[in-house]
């Protein structure tokens, strides 16, 4: 599976799918469920927290680990269907509530057209379906130029900003 | 009007470009019917039972001339010559291709024309008062903060795959003309006893198979707290929203079992916890939306008293259709979209460009629609009446039913919705014709009919005085008949009288609900009142007991 990055860039993935080792000193780098996590949480200090991730599912309810949830290495949230858009405030509430800094993956059914969406959500990587290409991903991050409404990213100019520089301009 | 600026202009250039990618991937088979429909509906097509059906926007139902004229040239090039106002103040196409839609769409966008979000789950078209920066009765004019939450509703990365639609209104008026409280969320513009102005806010209201009028759940959210407090209830909604059946996922659905209380305090805690510093109203912003909203009234010298009295026909047009307006000398006119027998909100090509000739003529260029299904002229200088109302006239736009028994309110019903269980365009036009009688209507008074094809309530059936739904019953179109609902003002839910009749049957019932309130009102008594002074004894008496 490719994952690429708010430019739409195939990165390397680091990430291992472990889920089910039981071995804490083999979590290095792993993705845990969330189940798996709260078996470990106990033992792992922030250092080794940010060497870990966690897929929540969609009904996985990511304040079960809100107080180590911000040292997370990654945090991927599983679209079970490209419609059910929970996950779009899940990645709002981690990056503004939590002040989770890692990577935010999404993952799961995404449609291209929603790319967008998902980094201005706080998205940081996707993980592109088997049926689609990344050339329809990337096209999809380069549909908008502008946005209204102020998002948990710099990817998009605010049409508020723009308006404001062209007053100030005009007035001087 | 609100004009866009490059800004808006390129957002939606960008739509116009992504939406023909949409289609040329569906049309080449890269994406499924089950992926592009989301992406088409959030541009407003549908497929009905005979081909797609477009949705254009028309925010909170105010349009410029040019606007109503590229309307017009829509359907003569893209329809069959007419187009259909609906219930959510926006205009309807009902014989669409795919393949032409975006170049519909491209057309459309060089008038600041669209189809964003008028379908899907997401945030719709905001509605508002149709009478909007005219009506005498207002506060504030609704149509300003309507637009501020057009920007930030349209595309947001957040709030586009809810587990519903959403629909917004504002009112800045008691009238309520916009229906607030039957909506998602419903924003009544109030100012504090301080002179602060902001809003009374209603959630949960609807209709559907689970009618309710919206509970307030804020009675005084501050305007610049608008965005913040809108962004706080979508959120709930969006986590908390029921997923698992279509016909509970409404935010009605989630506010009712919550409890009213549970849910304004979960709200307010979100709100608490939100950056105030992300949901800024700028003051410029704001002055800059207003300035583009004012309209320079000249002095309207004398009125059309004289002339009035030379004809009974005008009189009876400006007694019905027309309303007070904030400036002296000038008046708000309504354009019937109800001719006798007609469908209820079609206007051909010639009467939309027609339309837009007056407006320009005597209306400053702007356009209404209302959610009943007409358009309005809202600044006429009433000196200028007589010569618009002999121009409708000539135009077959001046029926002068405003309100009255033949302004009947239908959704498309079973000759295009695919979702119909029975006709409601036939039987709003056998009513109507039943009740053709001018004399009679303006004698009647005051009555608001309301006819859905199904439970799904377009044509806000609930909300009617007397309200019609289509049922099917073993594969028969039948019609269940409710009495006491309330779409203005204050709201209020119909209730079912008694078992369901026929196609004759219901257009006789009609007529006997009007001639029972005929012998039991009191001298001056609005339908409503009676109802409500009686309750439906007398009526259902009359309806069953007497065959
Ligand atoms: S009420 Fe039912 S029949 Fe009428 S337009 Fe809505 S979905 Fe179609």
């Amino acid at each position: 599976m490719t994952v690429i990055n708010i430019r739409g860039e195939a990165i390397d993935q680091t990430w291992r799918d472990v889920d089910g080792a039981g071995e804490t000193d083999s979590l290095d780098s792993a993705v845990l469920s969330l189940t798996s996590l709260k078996e470990h949480i106990e033992a792992l200090d922030q250092k080794s927290l940010s060497r870990i991730g966690a897929r929540l599912t969609i009904d996985d309810n990511i304040k079960e680990v809100a107080d180590s949830a911000k040292h997370l290495g990654l945090i991927e949230l599983v679209f079970s269907h490209f419609k059910d858009g929970r996950p779009f405030s899940t990645a709002v509430m981690l990056r503004r509530d939590y002040g989770f800094k890692g990577e935010l993956r999404a993952s799961g059914d995404i449609l291209p057209d929603q790319a967008l969406f998902l980094i201005r959500c706080g998205f940081s990587t996707i993980a592109v379906p088997q049926q689609f290409s990344v050339e329809q991903f990337r096209a999809a991050l380069s549909a908008y130029s502008v946005a209204y409404q102020a998002g948990s990213d710099d990817q998009l100019e605010l049409v508020s900003d723009l308006r404001r520089s062209a007053v100030e301009v005009a007035a001087e | 009007m609100y004009v866009y600026d490059t800004l808006d202009k390129s957002l939606l250039n960008q739509r116009v470009a992504e939406f023909r990618d949409q289609v040329r991937r569906r049309l080449a088979g890269e994406l499924t019917e089950d992926q592009f429909k989301p992406l088409r509906l959030m541009n407003g097509l549908y497929l009905q039972l005979h081909a797609y059906m477009l949705r254009v926007a028309i925010p909170y139902g105010a349009l410029s001339s040019d606007q109503m004229r590229k309307l017009a040239y829509i359907a003569e090039t893209y329809d069959r010559g007419y187009g259909h106002f609906t219930t959510r103040q926006n205009i309807q196409y009902n014989w669409i291709e795919l393949s032409t839609a975006p170049d519909l769409l491209f057309d459309l966008s060089e008038i600041d024309l669209h189809a964003i979000q008028t379908s899907g789950n997401c945030i719709r078209n905001v509605t508002a008062d149709p009478y909007a920066g005219a009506a005498a009765d207002e506060l504030d004019d609704p149509r300003v903060w309507s637009e501020i939450i057009r920007q930030w509703s349209t595309f947001h990365p957040e709030f586009s795959y809810l587990p519903r639609k959403f629909k917004i209104a504002v009112t800045g008026s008691d009238a309520d003309r916009a229906a607030i409280k039957f909506h998602d969320i419903g924003l009544k513009i109030i100012r504090s006893d301080a002179g602060e102005l902001g809003f009374a806010v209603y959630v949960g209201g609807g209709q559907g198979r689970t009618p309710i009028v919206a509970p307030l759940i804020n009675s005084f959210l501050p305007a610049k707290d608008l965005l913040r407090y809108l962004d706080a209830v979508l959120r709930i909604y969006n986590l908390h929203g029921r997923r698992d059946n279509i016909y509970k996922a409404r935010i009605k659905i989630l506010v009712k079992s919550l409890g009213v209380d549970s849910f304004a305090s979960q709200v307010d805690t979100e709100f608490a916890r939100l950056d105030p510093a992300l949901f800024v109203i700028e003051d410029g912003e704001l002055s800059r939306i207003r300035d583009m909203f004012a309209v320079s009234y000249s002095r309207a010298e004398g009125d059309d008293e004289a002339r009035l009295e030379e004809s009974p026909e005008m009189r009876r047009w400006s007694d019905s259709n027309t309303h007070a307006h904030k400036t002296p000398g000038y008046a708000i006119a309504t354009i019937s979209l109800k001719p006798i027998g007609g469908v209820p909100g079609d206007a051909t090509a010639e009467q939309m460009y027609a339309i837009a000739d007056l407006a320009d003529r005597f209306s400053f260029g702007e356009v209404r629609v209302t959610y009943t299904q007409n358009l309005v002229l809202p600044h006429v200088r009433q000196a200028d009446l007589f010569v618009l109302w002999s121009e409708l006239e000539r135009l077959g736009l001046a029926t002068p039913n405003i309100g009255l028994a033949t302004d009947i309110i239908a959704c498309p019903g079973l000759d295009y919705c695919s979702l119909a269980n029975a006709r409601s365009i036939p039987i709003s036009q056998r009513i109507s014709e039943r009740f053709s009688d001018l004399e009679s209507q303006h004698d009647i008074g005051p009555l608001d009919i309301r006819i859905s094809g199904c439970i799904n309530a377009c044509g806000h059936h609930h909300a009617g005085h007397i309200g019609i739904l289509g049922v099917d019953k073993k594969g028969e179109e039948r019609y269940q008949l409710t009495l006491g609902g309330q779409g203005n003002g204050e709201s209020a839910v119909g209730k079912i009288v008694g078992p369901g009749f026929d196609e004759d049957g219901i257009v006789d019932a009609v007529e006997n609900v009007i001639s029972t309130y005929l012998n039991v009102r009191s001298a001056g008594e609005p339908f409503s009142e009676t109802l409500e002074r009686t309750g439906h004894a007398p009526f259902k008496e009359r309806l069953y007991d007497r065959n």
